[in-house]
């Protein structure tokens, strides 16, 4: 018996299903006339995109042939969505990095080395600057660009201090300062609160190193239960326990920024990023040193641009990674749309993102680099970030004292450092 | 003669299985193999697999955050489960009846349950908001201060299985319905006949013929409860403090935030074993029970 | 009849009645809290931003507005990912029923050895959870470099043992003798496969087709973790995107929510007595 037509016509059927899903996959890998690339980022997205089409235009009058597509993810999925397009063997051509993340990546293999190249071109490296070129170094070599940095720095609303009597912070303040002018400037009936700064590692790290406190020592022995470390958790706790921040029900969602743009509290310690939405604020504010206990440390990021190892494209790609970091063009856009400040040593486009303002205080931000601090170099960040946030979050919760949670935390970073 | 017919009954029988058995194997059976050998290894994605031996296992018995989800898993189940059967069978029981508007009625309990999981979660996420949404409101019009829900480690949970059992008490009661249907009718004209009220016909009549379906659906919810995910995922991914961690989600985090994949498939086979015991009891006690009736 | 026995008949048809009223408003009340949510998520979303955040809430927005519908096909490709969702969903069902109609067919009217032991594979794998193939299936599917593609989320549903088994029960009760003149007709198994046991079986094809459309349509986990791509996202993680972005912008995600729940309950509209059947059966699962 022959297979009936019937039968054929299944067979088609389902081949033609097939054959329809699969040429879905292939395009992207298909070759074509002009080098296309693309660039995966989370800090354009999403306030930050006309910007960076700015960038791309002038990018590709320069660089005929090249086109660079866009693909952007918020920062909370950005990492976990390149190591999946990564793992994937669907790596952008080229992406932005942290300087948290960075080592992670570099150190797996994943970026492209550069330092040739760099090398190469003596003017380019003269006009990155420097501590942040140095920040992507791996090894004694250079695995990515950066292309802007920022700080943390405390911001202040002046009415509502004014209002208070309370005098103005100084680069002099220490914890006792902050703490006693967050007691005065809450008003509980007015719904404003003192102060706010996030109760997680991130924070954390930072506000132990002003009290001296080292979370790993250097032979690599783990210090994070020593008094020091206690003590700042403890300050960073105190604000909530005594009702100067917000805890998350009070906020219900409402972002601690929403609450300083809305006039609804004094300080707030957050990031230089913040600077183009707080100028629409309504009232008067400015930028001080972080306050810091016995000794000063501030927070240093810094967006790097890095291409992949896997790319085909390498030209284009190294193309568009030194003009987005190091280009006098992408520079004066970055600054005249307020992103951020680029990794750059030209002083007239510093000058002009200095003339900006609010704040009046710019300088405050270049102060800051003085006294940075980076985290400590573990392996596996995400996992000993989840575990040390849940730790501190039950200390806010008033279930587990600052000590307990950082002997605690001592026993967790060990047993995944043993892993 | 007879090896023509058999090798073109051969080829009608391949036909008709090899497109839906080489995707099983391709998809499910392959995969669950090498999810046994995965427990064995440690593999970031990025770098080589390693061999691990058992490592993944004795890892996994002193890891307090495993345990932890473990329990929180348990709670939810003993929350959810009573508590969806319970609301269902009432709501079944009240709608098994001639009354006005029933398909109207009917409808509304399906309209949770053919929405999609991350619709429902986010439509609660929103109603459990303690300043600005919709239950905390409710309550403070009774005079209730309500709880901050999803902030609070000790809420968190409860506000996750009240979300679960609203979405799914019209699929529990619709197998109820289906299973009080199918209660012969002169079983309780006989009852009515000799008197008996209505609190002693569901006794002696409704609850012992139903039993079967009850049975039955104690056990789906059990098992379909430890597999629970997305509106703890959307909800309050793990949080407030950890509480609310279960074993998918441990799962999901390890494979895909913290690059062990092997650990991930570790947990996984635990989930695995769990539900396969669940399943074991009930065979058990079915017998058990068929043996008594 | 006694006095007493008359009134304690009125009595027990007074309590019948008002057993009845009471009844009735215990269902009319659960009825009004599975809907109440839903009204209030389509409030929301017509709320104006900025009038969402209040206390007390607004119950009925004062000025309604499509303005969050609007931001949300702004920031997200959410018609693609209307369109993504219908074409995973149709594209999954199609080849499910295909796929388990045929093995259902094969195990249920043809001998051959191997069968029952081919069968009792099908059923094992029904004993383990989905979360086991998760990791090895996502290793897989970057290796083929499906990530971010429709076959990464089809094919791996291609198949269903649960399926395949609802299928073969079905057809395992159809009487022997329809087939059999057909044979002596000299007819081949496609043909009776297609003209008589696939007729047959149409309703539980339907609860099927119900019962996967449901699972595509809805599923997030695997969806979560092999797309990135907005453009190839399906409804429910476009949906978690929005959450993301916009954690606070609960007009925005009402709005999301709305857009996705809308047409799976038309479709129930449309289907409610295959739906309905299709829960039920589902629960053998």
């Amino acid at each position: 018996m022959k297979a009936s037509p019937s039968t054929k016509r299944l067979l088609l059927t389902l081949f033609a299903v097939i054959g329809i899903l699969t040429p879905a996959a292939g395009v992207a890998a298909v070759a074509q006339d002009a080098t296309e690339i693309t660039y995966f980022t989370f800090s354009a997205a999403p306030d930050q995109l006309e910007t960076l089409d700015a960038m791309i235009a002038v990018f590709e009058e320069q660089n005929p042939g090249i086109t660079v597509n866009v693909e952007t993810a918020p920062f909370g999925d950005y990492f976990t969505e390149l190591q999946t397009r990564i793992a994937g063997g669907d790596a952008p051509d080229v992406f932005e990095l942290n300087y948290e993340n960075f080592v992670t990546y570099a150190s797996r293999g994943a970026l492209l080395d550069v330092t040739d190249r760099l090398e190469a071109d003596p003017d380019l490296a003269a006009a990155i600057y420097p501590k942040a070129l140095e920040a992507f170094n791996f090894d004694g070599a250079q695995y990515g660009l950066p292309a802007s940095f920022s700080n943390v720095v405390l911001f202040y609303n002046k009415d509502l201090f004014d209002a208070a009597g309370v005098e103005y912070p100084t680069a002099e303040w220490t914890w006792e300062d902050e703490l006693a002018a967050g007691e005065q400037l809450t008003n509980p009936d007015q719904g404003v609160w003192g102060m706010n700064a996030p109760v997680t590692y991130n924070e954390f790290y930072k506000t132990a190193a002003q009290n001296g406190c080292e979370i790993v020592a250097d032979d690599g022995t783990v210090t994070i239960d020593q008094p020091e470390c206690v003590e700042a958790l403890q300050f960073m706790v105190d604000p909530v326990a005594n009702g100067y921040q917000p805890t998350e029900a009070d906020l219900s969602g409402i972002g601690d920024t929403d609450l300083f743009l809305q006039g609804d509290m004094a300080m707030i310690t957050t990031g230089i990023w913040m600077f183009p939405q707080f100028s629409e604020a309504e009232f008067a504010w400015d930028i001080a040193l972080e306050p810091g206990n016995t000794t000063k440390a501030h927070h240093f990021f810094s967006n790097a641009v890095a291409i992949s190892s896997e790319t085909d494209k390498v030209d284009a790609a190294w193309a568009w990674q030194s003009f987005l970091s190091a280009s006098p063009e992408a520079a004066e856009i970055r600054v005249g749309a307020n992103w951020e400040l680029p990794a750059v040593t030209d002083q007239s486009v510093l000058d002009s993102w200095m003339g900006q303002t609010p704040p009046d205080s710019r300088e405050v931000v270049f102060e800051a680099l003085d006294s940075l601090v980076t985290p400590p170099p573990f392996t596996n960040q995400a996992l000993i970030q989840d575990e040390l946030d849940v730790l501190f979050e039950r200390v806010v919760a008033g279930d587990l004292s600052a000590e307990d949670a950082l002997a605690e935390a001592k026993v967790t970073i060990e047993g995944v450092l043993s892993e | 003669m007879v090896g023509d017919r058999g090798w073109r009954h051969a080829a009608w029988v391949a036909l008709f299985v090899l497109p839906g058995f080489s995707a099983l194997l391709v998809f499910i059976i392959g995969p669950i193999l090498a999810s046994l050998v995965l427990t064995l290894y440690e593999w970031d994605l990025l770098t080589d697999p390693r061999f691990v031996g058992i490592d993944n296992f004795r890892r996994l018995i002193s890891d307090d955050d495993f345990w932890a989800a473990f329990r929180h898993t348990i709670g939810y189940i003993v929350g959810y489960v009573p508590l969806v059967m319970v609301s269902a069978l009432a709501v079944a029981l009240a709608l098994n009846a001639r009354m006005p508007a029933l398909g109207a009625i009917r409808t509304a309990f399906f309209l949770p349950v053919v929405s999609s999981w991350v619709a429902v979660a986010l439509l609660w996420t929103w109603m459990f908001n303690p300043r600005f949404g919709l239950i905390n409101y409710a309550l403070g019009l009774i005079g209730i201060d309500g709880p901050a829900w999803l902030y609070d480690s000790q809420w968190a949970m409860p506000a996750i299985i009240l979300t679960s059992v609203w979405k799914d008490l019209g699929f529990v009661m619709v197998v109820f319905l289906a299973g009080l249907q199918s209660i012969p009718h002169d079983y309780y004209e006989a009852a009515s006949l000799d008197g008996a009220s209505w609190w002693e016909r569901l006794r002696s009549i409704t609850l012992p013929l139903l039993a079967p379906t009850t049975f039955f659906v104690a056990i789906i919810s059990i098992i379909n409860s430890f597999q629970v995910f997305t509106q703890v995922w959307i909800m309050t991914e793990g949080g407030p403090s950890g509480s609310t961690t279960v074993l998918v989600e441990r799962i999901v985090k390890h494979a895909f935030s913290y690059g062990e994949m092997g650990y991930a498939a570790t947990i996984s086979w635990v989930l695995c074993l769990v539900i396969f015991a669940v399943t074991l009891m009930q065979q058990r006690l079915q017998r058990w029970s068929a043996a008594y009736d | 009849m006694t006095d007493i026995s008359l009134s304690q008949a009125r009595s027990r048809r007074l309590s019948r009645r008002s057993g009845t009223a009471l009844r009735y408003l215990l269902v009319v009340l659960a009825a009004a809290t599975m809907v109440v949510p839903f009204l209030w998520m389509v409030s929301t979303s017509l709320k104006a931003p900025g009038s969402v955040l209040t206390i007390p809430p607004q119950i009925v927005p004062e000025s309604p507005t499509l303005d969050s519908y609007r931001r949300v096909a702004e920031s997200i490709p959410i018609v693609r990912m209307v369109a993504n969702s219908l074409f995973v969903t149709v594209a999954t069902v199609l080849l499910q029923l295909a796929t388990c109609a045929m093995a259902a067919y094969a195990f249920a009217r043809m001998r051959w050895r191997g069968r029952d032991v081919l069968f009792l594979i099908y059923l094992a794998t029904l004993m383990v959870p989905g979360q086991v193939t998760i990791t090895p299936l996502f290793i897989l599917v970057k290796e083929l470099g499906w990530t971010n593609s429709y076959q990464a989320l089809i094919l791996p549903a291609a198949t269903s043992a649960f399926g395949t088994f609802l299928l073969r029960q079905a057809m395992i009760s159809i009487p022997r003798e329809y087939e059999e003149a057909a044979f002596l007709d000299g007819a081949s198994h496609w043909t009776i496969f297609r003209t008589i046991i696939v007729p047959m079986s149409r309703a539980s094809l339907a609860t099927l087709a119900v019962f996967s459309a449901m699972g595509a349509w809805n599923d997030f986990l695997w969806p979560l973790i092999v797309l990135n791509d907005p453009d190839r996202m399906t409804l429910p993680v476009g949906l978690s995107l929005l959450q993301g972005r916009y954690t606070n912008d609960w007009n925005m995600i009402m709005a999301g929510a709305v857009i996705s729940v809308v047409p799976i309950v038309a479709a129930f509209f449309v289907a409610q007595r295959a739906f309905v059947n299709g829960m039920v059966s589902s629960g053998l699962k």
